[in-house]
């Protein structure tokens, strides 16, 4: 990755819907130039999509939260967690899932609507086969949203 | 402001690919392109739309420590707390929290030794009384069409 490719990425963090001919002239190469890079970039995963960035409080949303999970062993051996964590992300309002290495086995992070929804949330994901706890930490609002990398 | 199905629609589109075509929106509604970009406008200037932006692998980028931080603190001192750590280099996320702990925090750091610097550092400010990490290993999953938007009333700004 060389100075055009960062640029490319700085400007589409700021506005993913940036055209290629405006960058181009930003950094006085041609379109074609930076529509390659583009492709480049998201042919090698560097770059895993775009999308737009909502803000959970606009609509309906009154905060968020994180559960902590920790799968149960069975045999001496632990649940299949990816199995468990493809169950978790196809669920509404988890945005964020991923296996994790330290106090727990696996993260899931949600938007909220209401203490009955977040209520609903923990009773669906513990119902999962091959979960024993579930720790959550709740906070109000979409925190200090910063997607460069997650959807949070 | 009213939200309808046009409205849902954009999102919708633009959530799995923010450079998606006005005019293939367009279509897909039945309406002119001129309506897509209005409507556009109006969720950017409601606050219901922030922006659009590219998501980034970290790891691609040479980040190769993604992890979250529960970190439990004196209550009365939270909102310190969490200032600084918003100030630490590699911290993309950080906010109070209730449960366990009272701040949650994400971060994105080059590797372990960097996680652990960090981690020793946090545990040293004042009013800390712990940090649990969770290091976010293998493919970490993003759905960001897993807001709910339909039947939702946009509340007025």
């Amino acid at each position: 990755m060389d100075e055009i490719d960062e640029k490319i990425i700085e400007i589409m963090t700021g506005d993913a819907r940036t055209s290629f001919r405006k960058i181009a002239k930003e950094l006085d190469r041609s379109p074609d130039t930076i529509i390659n890079r583009f492709q480049r970039l998201r042919d090698a995963g560097d770059i895993r999509g775009s999308t737009v960035v909502v803000e959970p409080r606009k609509i309906g949303y009154e905060g968020m939260a994180a559960f902590h999970i920790d799968a149960s062993t069975s045999g001496g051996s632990k649940t299949d967690l990816t199995s468990i964590l493809k169950t978790i992300i196809k669920m509404p309002n988890i945005i964020v899932a991923t296996k994790t290495v330290g106090d727990h086995d696996l993260l899931a992070i949600g938007v909220i609507h209401d203490f009955d929804h977040l209520m609903r949330l923990g009773k669906e994901i513990a119902a999962i086969p091959g979960i024993k706890n579930i720790q959550t930490a709740i906070w109000a609002g979409g925190g200090e949203v910063c997607p460069r990398y997650f959807i949070i | 402001m009213k939200f309808d199905e046009t409205d849902i629609k954009i999102i919708r589109n633009l959530q799995r690919d923010a450079r998606t075509n006005f005019a293939d929106i367009a279509e897909e509604c039945g309406v002119s392109v001129d309506t897509i970009i209005k409507r556009f406008q109006r969720l950017r200037r409601h606050g219901v739309v922030r922006g659009t932006t590219i998501l980034l692998d970290p790891r691609h980028l040479g980040l190769d420590c993604p992890a979250s931080l529960e970190i439990n603190v004196e209550p009365v001192h939270v909102a310190d707390v969490v200032d600084q750590m918003r100030r630490q280099p590699g911290v993309v996320f950080c906010t109070p929290s209730m449960g366990m702990q009272n701040i949650f925090a994400v971060v994105v750091l080059k590797g372990m030794n960097e996680l652990n610097t960090l981690i020793e550092k946090t545990k040293t400010l004042p009013h800390v009384k712990g940090v649990k990490t969770s290091i976010w290993v293998e493919n970490i999953l993003l759905c960001p069409e897993n807001f709910e938007l339909e039947g939702l009333k946009v509340e007025a700004s």
